[in-house]
């Protein structure tokens, strides 16, 4: 830890600063959050930013699922791509093929891409690390192998065309709610990944968030205080894959579009390193991974697919030189200005 | 082989009952035998130590105790309940909790995170209430950094609280793992080579707080190397060497015994 071994001495002239409660804290947090979720529509006028940012919170949601099993259980999970896929064509292949609404088909979608991370989780928990990796992964291309060669379903490379956005709400006292309106769309999808972040963070500050991360830290201890470790590790498998099956089952809607390139493995790397990136092990890492690294290659289109590369680099880097990501980085920085302005104050 | 004993354990211990029974333990690792037919009974409220020399297969014999390793045959009973079969976390709800001899900490937990993590099997919080923190909740929350800070207190890091285990001193990081063990409430309280690496000053808090717990009614089980440590605070000591039963009884009577002796000099006595 930084700032330990010189302690800045308490200088009688420094003002008194205002210590909130962290309740109070979170919820003024919150609040910002939902206001600049509400402002975002009418700062980005265009649908080519509007596209963006619904692209961004899809990304959100997929990286703060990721960060729960990696960053807080601690297990390597490259699967995500899979059950973003399987999200997507599950809610569509209702909507479709079976005629079931479309909130309908949200729940049974979400439903069956939680089921589908309790099972690959059930098979790959003895798997640590390098395994899991190498399982999950597995499971990600045999997922993707299934939805480009069953045709009769799937319509494989062809794709499903036509995707219906959700319905349009009709509320009492307001005009109706189209989602064929992009700003009306990514209220829909910016809100979903608000509620997906307090979701987890609830869990997170529950006694569960100690129990994930007794995992992380050292199994066998874990076990010797009454931990079971593999149900625990299975249920932050399942809930991770139930928030990429709700963006998957957005992505579908907002899109129009279905075909299995969409889940190709490299969008597992993809979220890992917008995790990575932003800060395993922190909630709002992986949103600020996921947003940079959604909105900067955009500013780096002209370069086609070399923005793999800006991918690879900023992972590579930030491994190197700040294991923690962005949120260490704001951290140690906030630090250093602190005490510049501590001396600035004493001096 | 596990005849010949001098006495029965039971008689020497201030309170009278067995806590913990084992029978014909027995474990091999590819042919090695770590542990060769162990019987053991600890009391009550006693401070059993278990002592040999290295290699002997004392932290093999914790392990198969604390259900790390599942035993090749034998059996092992906590007050009339059939542990044998039972994986380590589930001898936790029975009353079983154990530190470590090479310190395993959540290190980047702060000190009253890793404590907390030992309340697991003692929220009393229902299902809703871990997404919606309602009242149920916070008294749970309260009543665990409660707990937390009494424990933390008790074994001298109240200070350090919030320091990340990590970065806590050998010694600090020792009665941590012990105050995380309590958490857990344990009847019976397993430590693997408390004092491996404490200093004289640290070794005597570390007493004072062993026999603090027997005061309270925890029983103790100790795997020592530190001799001077086990005879002052045991009620009874069971030595092992190459994984088997050598000699077992009251400190005095192990001191004077030829056998305990040679096995730990590895010569003659005078």
């Amino acid at each position: 830890m930084t700032g330990t071994r010189f302690k800045p001495t308490p200088t009688p002239s420094a003002p008194t600063r205002i210590r909130l409660r962290p309740v109070w804290r979170r919820r003024i947090a919150f609040l910002a959050a939902a206001v600049t979720i509400a402002v975002l529509p009418l700062l980005f006028t265009d649908a080519y930013w509007r596209t963006n940012l619904i692209v961004c919170a899809l990304n959100v949601m997929l990286a703060l699922g990721l960060d729960f099993v990696l960053g807080y259980a601690g297990q390597l999970n490259l699967g995500q791509s899979a059950f973003y896929g399987l999200g997507a064509y599950a809610s569509t292949l209702l909507i479709t093929k079976a005629g079931i609404p479309f909130w309908i088909a949200f729940a049974g979608a979400v439903a069956f891409s939680c089921l589908a991370g309790v099972v690959l989780s059930l098979f790959a928990i003895r798997l640590r690390g390098h395994y899991l990796a190498i399982a999950s992964l597995g499971f990600a291309v045999i997922t993707y192998q299934i939805l480009l060669n069953w045709i009769s379903l799937t319509q494989g490379p062809l794709g499903i065309y036509a995707i219906a956005p959700p319905p349009a709400v009709t509320l009492p006292g307001v005009p109706v709610i189209d989602f064929h309106n992009l700003a009306n769309l990514l209220y829909l999808v910016a809100g979903f990944a608000l509620m997906s972040y307090l979701l987890l963070d609830q869990l997170i500050r529950s006694p569960i968030g100690e129990t994930l991360t007794a995992i992380r830290e050292d199994e066998v201890s874990a076990a010797s205080l009454g931990i079971n470790c593999r149900v625990w590790k299975v249920f932050a498998f399942g809930v991770s894959s139930t928030v990429a099956g709700a963006a998957g089952c957005f992505y579908a809607s907002f899109v129009g579009t279905l075909v299995p390139d969409a889940f190709f493995v490299t969008e597992s790397f993809t979220i890992l390193a917008m995790v990575v990136v932003g800060g395993m092990g922190t909630l709002i890492g992986p949103v600020c991974g996921a947003i940079l690294l959604t909105v900067l290659p955009e500013f780096l289109r002209n370069i086609g697919d070399l923005r793999l590369v800006v991918y690879g680099v900023a992972v590579t880097l930030v491994v190197l030189f700040m294991p923690g990501g962005l949120v260490e980085a704001a951290r140690l920085a906030s630090a250093r200005l602190g005490r510049l302005a501590r001396r600035g104050i004493a001096q | 082989m596990t005849t010949g004993r001098s006495r029965d354990p039971i008689s020497a211990t201030p309170k009278a009952g067995v806590l913990l029974r084992v029978q014909g333990l027995h474990k091999s690792f590819g042919g090695v035998h770590a542990v060769r037919d162990i019987s053991l009974a600890i009391a009550q409220g006693a401070i059993f130590a278990v002592i040999g020399p290295n290699g002997a297969g004392k932290s093999t014999l914790l392990n198969l105790l604390s259900g790390i390793y599942r035993p090749d045959a034998g059996s092992i009973v906590l007050d009339g309940i059939d542990l044998t079969g039972l994986s380590a976390h589930r001898r936790v709800r029975h009353g079983i909790a154990r530190t470590f001899q090479k310190i395993r900490l959540f290190r980047r937990l702060s000190a009253v995170e890793n404590v907390v993590a030992g309340f697991h099997i003692h929220h009393d919080i229902p299902l809703w209430q871990y997404v919606v923190h309602a009242p149920a909740f916070r008294r749970d929350h309260a009543r665990c950094r409660e707990e937390a800070a009494r424990l933390l207190a008790f074994v001298g890091l109240a200070h350090r609280a919030h320091a990340p285990a990590g970065s806590l001193s050998y010694g600090e990081q020792r009665m941590l793992e012990i105050a995380r063990a309590l958490a857990t409430a344990p009847r019976l309280l397993m430590v693997d080579e408390p004092a491996a690496g404490l200093n004289a000053a640290e070794v005597e808090t570390l007493l004072d707080r062993l026999q603090a717990l027997r005061r309270s009614g925890i029983t103790l089980c100790i795997v020592e190397h530190n001799m001077d440590l086990v005879m002052k605070i045991a009620d009874w000591i069971f030595v092992i060497d190459y994984g088997q039963y050598l000699f077992e009884g009251a400190p005095a009577e192990v001191q004077a015994h030829a056998g305990v002796i040679d096995a730990y000099l590895g010569g003659q006595p005078q």
